[in-house]
C-alpha cells in the first residue's frame, strides 16, 4: 500500500510523538509498504492560529501525490488528524490537550474571555469532526482512549506502540535509581530529588534535558544531594542502554502520560518501574508488585519505594522480568496489523 | 420545572444541578426574566407550559433547545387560544403559503377539524421561534435535518438527551409475566390501541403476560371499554399518573418498556431513555428520534398497516433477547452521561458567545493569506477554502 503518515512539526523541538511517527513510517516500509512522513509545522498561538493550522492540514490534497493515489493515511497528534482522505486511519497520540484536561491549569491556554472560551469549543468541534470521520480510530495507551471517549463520546482502539530499538540488555542491578525523561515540571522530577533528600543514601542518575535543568539542579544542591545526584544530560543512545542496563529500577511519573515509553524500555531491560497513581499511561503496563510499584506522588512514598528496590534486588529482578514478558508483546508486526484491519 | 409534569420540566431538574457545576445559570420564572450573557429557552409544544417562554424569546433572542419539532399546538394554544384568530393565520401562512392560511380559515370556521389535532406534523409552525433562535440544541438527527429543510441557517448543536442516573429502588413486579410497560400519556398517538390489539395476540401464546399502562388516558380515550373488548381485564393493569419514585420502581419491575408514538413530533423520550438505564429492552415506533437508537437497544415498529403483526413480532423478539438488548441499553446510557450533556450544553452556550469573533478571525487571517497569494474572493480556490472551514465547521 501507499501510505501516508501525518504528524506535526514544532520547529527545532523533538520528542515521542515524532519519533514515533518517523519509527511507523520506517517500519512500514520495512513491511513491504510504501509510506512516507508527512509534515507541517504547528503553531497554536496567538488567538485561533490553532484553527488555521488545522486548516492547512485539511487543505492538504493526499488523495493522490504525482499522479499516483494514495491508498491510506495516518493522522497522529493534533492538527495532523484534520487531513482529509477517504481512507483515513488515525492513530491517536494526542489530542490538543489545552483545549481539554489542561484547561484552567497552570498548562492551559484559553483564557476566561468569551473569545477564548469559543475558542476553546471550536477545536472541541473540529476534533469531532476529524476524528469522527476516521475509518479507524487508534489510541496509542489507554488513557488516551479515555480520554478520547471521556471529550468526545468516541470509541478508540488502544494500540500501544514499541519502545525505541536501543541495545537493551540487563547486566547488573546497582545501587542507583534512574530518571529518563525531558528535564520539565510535569515530568516530576523535583519529587525523586524530594525522596532522596528524605532517604538519606539513595543514589540517582538523572538522564535527559529541558528548561527545567537549572531549577532542578539547584533543588538538587538545596537538599544536600551532591555527589548522590548526577545529572547526566542529553545522552547517546549507547550509553542511556548502558544505564538501563546496570540501574536497580526506573522512576517514571508523569502527570497524566498520554503514553510514556520509558517502562517500557526500562522493562526490555528487565528493570522495574516506579510510578505513580495519577501518571495516566504508564499505569497500563506497570503493576503494583507485579512489574515495579505504584504509589501515591508523595516524597515519602516514593522514598520508602524506591528504598525497598535497592534493599530487594531479587525483587527487582522478578518485577524486571515480568516486565520484559509484557514490553515484549508489544511489537510494530502487532501495530501495523492492527492499523490497517 | 416540577411540580409540572411534562417530560420537559424532568428533563430541565435533571440537567439544571449538572449545569450549575459548570456555569452561573439564574432560572427565569414566569414574568420574572433574569439579566444574563445569554437566554437559554426550553421550548416544547405545550401552550401552558411554553408560551411564556416564546413571548420572552420574542423580547430577548438566544438559544433554544427545541423538545419538539411540531409547535403547532403551541402557536395554536398562543394565538387562537387568545381570541387571536389573525395571529394563527399569519402563523400558516408564514408555514405553508396562501394554501396554510385559507386552511387555517377552514379551522377557525370550523370547516375542517382542528389541524393541530389531526395534521400537526405537516404544519409544524416552528417558523416563528427559528426565527428567534441565535442557535438552536436538538435531541436528534431528525429534527437537525428538519431545521436545515425549513432553511434556519444558525448554529445547530445534536446534544443527546441526558440519561438519569440509575436509582436505587426495589422493583415493583406485578404477578406474572413476560411483563410489558408502557409510561406516559395513553392516548392513540402513543399506540395504545395497537398496543393492546398486539398483546392480545402475544398474550394468547404467554397467558401469564402483563400489560402494565402507566399515564393518565386522554380524556375521550375510553381506555377501559378498549380492555374489556379485547377480554383483557385479567392481563391489563393501568395505573394512573405516579410520581418519579413509583415510575422508576414500575419500571424496574416490567421486562420489556413499550414506548410507541406517531406521529412523531420530533420530540425525545424520557420513557425510552429511564428504560435505557435500567437495562429494559425497547420496542419503539420507527420514527423520528427512536429511529436514531441502535438496533441492538430497540426493536422497532412502522406505524403502517403491519404495525400490530409487527408489534407482536417486537415484542416476542425483545422478550427472547432481554439481557442482550438490556446491556447494550445501559451501555448506550452511559453515552448520555449527564455531565458530558452539560458540557455539550456549556459549549453551545459558549460557542454563542464567542463564537463569532473566532468565526471573524479565522476568516481573516485565510482571507488576507488568500489575498497575499492571489487567491480571489470568487474563485474556485476560495470556494475550496470555504469548502474546508465548513468540514471543520470553523
Amino acid at each position: 500500500m501507499r501510505i501516508l503518515v501525518c504528524s506535526p512539526q514544532v520547529p527545532f523541538a523533538r520528542g515521542g510523538a515524532e519519533i514515533l511517527a518517523e519509527r511507523l513510517t520506517h517500519e512500514l516500509n520495512e513491511q513491504g509498504h510504501e509510506a512516507d512522513l508527512v509534515t507541517m509545522p504547528f503553531k497554536w498561538y496567538p488567538g485561533a492560529k490553532v484553527l488555521t493550522h488545522a486548516l492547512m492540514w485539511r487543505m492538504a490534497d493526499l488523495t493522490e501525490v504525482d499522479g499516483r493515489r494514495v491508498d491510506l493515511v495516518i493522522g497522529t497528534k493534533f492538527p495532523s488528524y484534520a487531513v482529509k482522505h477517504p481512507n483515513k486511519v488515525v492513530w491517536l497520540v494526542h489530542q490538543f490537550r489545552q483545549a481539554y484536561e489542561l484547561d484552567r491549569t497552570e498548562l492551559g491556554q484559553f483564557s476566561e474571555s468569551d473569545e477564548d472560551r469559543a475558542l476553546r469549543r471550536a477545536v472541541q468541534r473540529l476534533d469531532r469532526v476529524a476524528l469522527g470521520e476516521a475509518r479507524k480510530l487508534g489510541a496509542i495507551s489507554q488513557n488516551v482512549a479515555d480520554r478520547v471517549k471521556r471529550n468526545l463520546g468516541l470509541d478508540a482502539e488502544v494500540i500501544l506502540p514499541p519502545p525505541q530499538q536501543l541495545a537493551f540488555r540487563c547486566d547488573s542491578y546497582d545501587d542507583f535509581v534512574l530518571s529518563v525523561n525531558r528535564l520539565d515540571r510535569a515530568k516530576r522530577i523535583d519529587l525523586l530529588l524530594e525522596a532522596a533528600a528524605a532517604d538519606g543514601s539513595m543514589r540517582l542518575v538523572i538522564a535527559g534535558d529541558g528548561p527545567d535543568r537549572e531549577r532542578l539542579e539547584e533543588v538538587a544542591r538545596r537538599n544536600g544531594l551532591d555527589g548522590r545526584a548526577v545529572f547526566a544530560g542529553r545522552v547517546s543512545e549507547g550509553e542511556l542502554a548502558d544505564l538501563y542496563a546496570t540501574c536497580r529500577g526506573v522512576y517514571y511519573a508523569p502527570v497524566d502520560e498520554d503514553y510514556g515509553m520509558v517502562p517500557y524500555e526500562a522493562f526490555m531491560a528487565r528493570k522495574p518501574v516506579v510510578t505513580t497513581r495519577d501518571a495516566g499511561g504508564p499505569l497500563d503496563i506497570v503493576h503494583d508488585r507485579e512489574t515495579g510499584l505504584v504509589i501515591e506522588p508523595r516524597a515519602e512514598e516514593l522514598a520508602r519505594a524506591c528504598r525497598f528496590l535497592l534493599d530487594h534486588e531479587e525483587e527487582a529482578r522478578a518485577w524486571g522480568n515480568a516486565g520484559r514478558a509484557i514490553a515484549e508483546q508489544v511489537t510494530w508486526e502487532r501495530v501495523i496489523a492492527q492499523l490497517l484491519s | 420545572m416540577p411540580p409540572e409534569r411534562s417530560g420537559i420540566a424532568d428533563y430541565s431538574a435533571l440537567l439544571l444541578p449538572a449545569l450549575r457545576e459548570l456555569v452561573d445559570v439564574e432560572v427565569a420564572r414566569k414574568g420574572r426574566p433574569p439579566r444574563a450573557d445569554v437566554g437559554l429557552y426550553h421550548v416544547g409544544n405545550n401552550p401552558e407550559s411554553h408560551a411564556w417562554i416564546v413571548e420572552q424569546l420574542r423580547r430577548e433572542p438566544g438559544v433554544v433547545v427545541l423538545h419538539d419539532f411540531v409547535l403547532h399546538h403551541l402557536v395554536a394554544g398562543m394565538t387562537l387560544g387568545r381570541k387571536d384568530g389573525p395571529g394563527y393565520l399569519a402563523a400558516m401562512e408564514r408555514d405553508s403559503g396562501v394554501a396554510g392560511r385559507l386552511l387555517g380559515l377552514g379551522v377557525i370556521d370550523g370547516c375542517i377539524p382542528p389541524l393541530w389535532e389531526v395534521r400537526p406534523e405537516d404544519f409544524p409552525l416552528c417558523g416563528e421561534v427559528l426565527d428567534l433562535a441565535t442557535g438552536l440544541i436538538v435531541h436528534s438527527r431528525f429534527v437537525a435535518e428538519r431545521v436545515r429543510e425549513r432553511g434556519y441557517g444558525g448554529s445547530v448543536w445534536h446534544v443527546p438527551h441526558p440519561a438519569w442516573p440509575a436509582p436505587d429502588i426495589a422493583a415493583e413486579r406485578l404477578d406474572g409475566g413476560p411483563v410489558i410497560g408502557a409510561f406516559g400519556n395513553l392516548n392513540p398517538s402513543k399506540r395504545v390501541p395497537q398496543l393492546l390489539d398486539a398483546f392480545e395476540r402475544f398474550h394468547d401464546s404467554h397467558p401469564d403476560a402483563r400489560l402494565l399502562l402507566v399515564g393518565a388516558a386522554a380524556p375521550g380515550f375510553d381506555l377501559a371499554w378498549r380492555i374489556g373488548h379485547e377480554g383483557l381485564q385479567e392481563a391489563v393493569v393501568q395505573v394512573d399518573y405516579v410520581d418519579e419514585e413509583r415510575l422508576w420502581a414500575l419500571m424496574a419491575g416490567v421486562d420489556v418498556v413499550a414506548s410507541l408514538r406517531a406521529p412523531t413530533m420530533g420530540e425525545t423520550s424520557g420513557t425510552a431513555i429511564r428504560a435505557l438505564t435500567l437495562g429494559k429492552p425497547l420496542v419503539v415506533s420507527d420514527v423520528g428520534w427512536f429511529s436514531e437508537l441502535p438496533d441492538d437497544v430497540a426493536r422497532k415498529v412502522k406505524p403502517d398497516e403491519r404495525e400490530v403483526d409487527a408489534l407482536v413480532d417486537a415484542l416476542e423478539a425483545s422478550t427472547a433477547a432481554a439481557a442482550e438488548m438490556g446491556a447494550a441499553g445501559r451501555a448506550l446510557a452511559e453515552r448520555h452521561d449527564l455531565r458530558r450533556v452539560a458540557d455539550l450544553y456549556v459549549a453551545a452556550l459558549e460557542e454563542t458567545v464567542g463564537g463569532e469573533a473566532v468565526r471573524d478571525e479565522v476568516l481573516r487571517e485565510v482571507s488576507e493569506v488568500a489575498a497575499e497569494v492571489g487567491i480571489a474572493p470568487a474563485s474556485a480556490e476560495a470556494a475550496a477554502l470555504g469548502r474546508a472551514m465548513d468540514e471543520i465547521e470553523l
